[in-house]
């Protein structure tokens, strides 16, 4: 018998009696751009506000390093990257801008799917990372951000809440662990 | 050398530095106090802990049709299913995949799993370099010692003993113990370490049975970095794992890292559901035990546990003993009531590495009765012989006392006068009372309740 066969052979001798499935309610709450920023920024983030997306290059601009190497489809970039692109390149890259598809406010992250990355490591590998979000997509909870998804989180998507972090050293924050050294999130009208 | 056989003794060693034991005491209770800070935010936090509890437990009562739901439904979406029933059987299925994907060099982020597994001796064994990438695994991993935690492995360790890790293995400067550069230098070397690997290995928080996902949960980003790098992933999950639908997702993300650390939810929440055209994506699902778990009425809502780590936070007896003394992959009340069931001679002293104040039961996000299935596996080792004689025999010479009015009595006379009149270095002998060990003996009342009581008014009504 297989290891399959028997470990499920062995489940269904051991499971209990059933238990029903619970409806589980939406729970609703604050909405606001405030509380998402707040959120976020006590994760580490940063937002930006933008009057429109005609403004989104020249924040981008204003906001990094004009010799900064930018991996984006959505401001001029500086290096082409697609889902080919090698991780040795990857690794030079000092920025990536992509598009988030919405924001959570009870918990300041932002759902990034697989097709607005350009590539799979972009949003951990380039040393920040900015996204674009709209200011009218926001939810209130994971409940509601979940309900978005409708069941489809396509090949690989990522919740992402704030730059890359770890305590692991005594429980002292350091921002910068493996990903992004910072994230701003870019909050369009 | 292998350690001391029980927990008190393994504890003895942890206790030895005392300026190190106040200092992990009173970190792992400021960790306990930000999850209530998060907790007490959260006005449904309570409802959560309820539906998370349920969600669980039906989970279980069909896990054997949500396991087959999940394969087929991953199978449909391009990722290779793969089944062990043991730690061998796990090991050797990774093992296989890495070799027939010609690779050399494996990257890990945290799963303990394979940390119950002992994957990574394995695989080093057969050729294969394998790099916890977690910074935390991370200096663990070249310090060789197992992890004293299931959220923060490295917690029993303070920045002067990473700073010197870091020195011998990684070249940085002797003396460094700045958290924030000695973190840099981790992201140096390992950033080398995700560039040149082909295999990426992750643990798996959830594993979805509707869509065949898996969700990995992180603050550092090191999975989504190494699985975006590598060729072939290989996520390795318990067979309990499993929720039934992505919307469950909602009160699980809630509810983990409100319960661990305090952050309203991990810096990546990640849904791996298929590999990228060209690569590979494997989900190893482990019984190691489980299946056995499962069937012990008193002991199958173990399974439900979901890692957070906060029944350790806020153990007493686990913030003033430290990880490594329970001696198993997974410390802790939770730990104490899973190892048991893997090798209940090994592990027989653990459950009792409990005060039984239940603070474990109040802070579990998915309501596990942590301190009542300790009680219940004393109650099995008692059975089994397993308690050692100075606690069996104690305990049947006091509940015979106890069942006898006559001879507590007695006893209660006894002691009263024998506490006035043993001298101090009699009561406090070394080797004869262990109980006497940092603590001094009550001052003896001058009559027993029952005196009193009898000395009292009767109630005025009646």
């Amino acid at each position: 018998m297989s290891s399959r066969a028997r470990i499920l052979a062995a489940v269904r001798a051991s499971q209990p009696a059933p238990h029903s499935l619970p409806p589980v309610p939406t729970f609703r709450g604050d909405i606001s751009a405030a509380k998402f920023t707040a959120m976020l920024e006590a994760s580490g983030g940063r937002v930006v506000r933008l009057p429109g997306l005609g403004a989104l290059a020249a924040t981008v601009a204003g906001l990094y390093p004009a010799d900064y190497r930018v991996a984006s489809d959505l401001v001029p970039a500086t290096v082409p990257v697609t889902c080919d692109t090698p991780g040795a390149e990857l690794a030079t890259l000092d920025l990536a801008v992509l598009r988030g598809a919405f924001g959570v406010a009870e918990n300041g992250c932002v759902w990034l799917p697989e097709a607005a990355m350009l590539h799979r490591a972009l949003p951990t590998i380039a040393q920040h990372l900015a996204l674009v979000v709209p200011a009218t997509g926001l939810v209130a909870t994971m409940h509601q951000a979940y309900a978005r998804l409708a069941g489809q989180p396509g090949g690989y998507g990522v919740f992402l809440a704030g730059p890359s972090k770890t305590a692991d050293i005594e429980q002292s924050l350091v921002i910068g662990a493996h990903g992004a050294r910072s994230l701003t999130v870019l909050l369009h009208d | 050398m292998s350690p001391p056989p029980d927990h008190a003794q393994r504890s003895e060693l942890f206790l030895l530095d005392h300026e190190r034991t106040t200092w992990h005491d009173e970190t792992l209770w400021f960790v306990r106090q930000k999850r209530d800070r998060a907790a007490y935010a959260t006005p449904e936090f309570q409802e959560l802990r309820r539906l998370a509890s349920d969600l669980k437990d039906h989970t279980l009562s069909r896990l054997a049709q949500y396991l087959e739901q999940f394969e087929a439904a991953a199978l449909a979406n391009g990722v290779h299913v793969h089944w062990a029933a043991d730690a061998a059987e796990h090991n050797a299925l990774v093992l296989g995949i890495v070799q027939r994907a010609g690779a050399r060099r494996v990257v890990k982020s945290k799963s303990m799993l394979t940390e119950e597994c002992h994957l990574n001796p394995h695989l080093l064994a057969h050729g294969v370099e394998v790099i916890d990438s977690d910074l935390g695994e991370r200096i663990i991993q070249l310090r060789a010692e197992p992890p004293s935690h299931v959220v923060l492995p490295a917690i029993h360790l303070k920045k002067e003993d990473v700073g010197e890790t870091f020195w011998q293995h990684l070249g940085t400067e002797k003396g460094l113990t700045d958290p924030q550069q000695l973190t840099e230098a981790a992201r140096q070397h390992l950033r080398e370490k995700f560039l040149a690997a082909e295999v990426a290995i992750s643990g798996v928080n959830f594993a979805v049975a509707e869509t065949g996902s898996v969700v990995v949960c992180t603050n550092e980003g090191n999975a989504d970095l190494a699985i975006g790098l590598a060729r072939v992933h290989i996520a390795c999950m318990g067979l309990e794992k499993l929720v039934p639908r992505l919307a469950d997702l909602a009160v699980f993300t809630r509810l983990l890292t409100r319960s661990a650390t305090g952050q309203p939810i991990t810096t990546y929440t990640s849904h791996f559901t298929r590999p990228q055209p060209g690569r590979e994506m494997h989900v190893v699902i482990v019984d190691n035990g489980r299946s056995q778990q499962l069937g012990r009425p008193d002991f199958r809502a173990s399974l439900k546990c979901i890692r957070c780590g906060a029944c350790m936070n806020t153990c007493p007896v686990y913030r003033r003993s430290g990880g490594h003394s329970y001696d198993f992959t997974i410390p802790g009340p939770i730990g104490a009531i899973l190892s048991p069931n893997i090798d209940m001679r090994k592990h027989a002293s653990l459950p009792f590495a409990s005060t039984l104040c239940g603070s474990c039961t109040d802070v579990c996000p998915v309501r596990i009765d942590i301190h009542s299935q300790l009680y219940k596996w004393r109650q099995v080792l008692g059975a089994a012989g397993l308690v050692p004689a100075s606690k069996q025999y104690g305990m049947r010479l006091l509940s015979r006392v106890l069942a006898r009015p006559a001879l507590f009595r007695l006893g209660g006379a006894a002691a009263r006068l024998g506490l006035r009149l043993v001298p101090h270095a009699l009561s406090h002998a070394p080797g004869y009372n262990p109980w006497a060990i940092a603590r001094e003996l009550p001052a003896p009342p001058r009559q027993s309740f029952r005196q009193w009581y009898a000395h009292q008014s009767p109630p005025a009504h009646e």
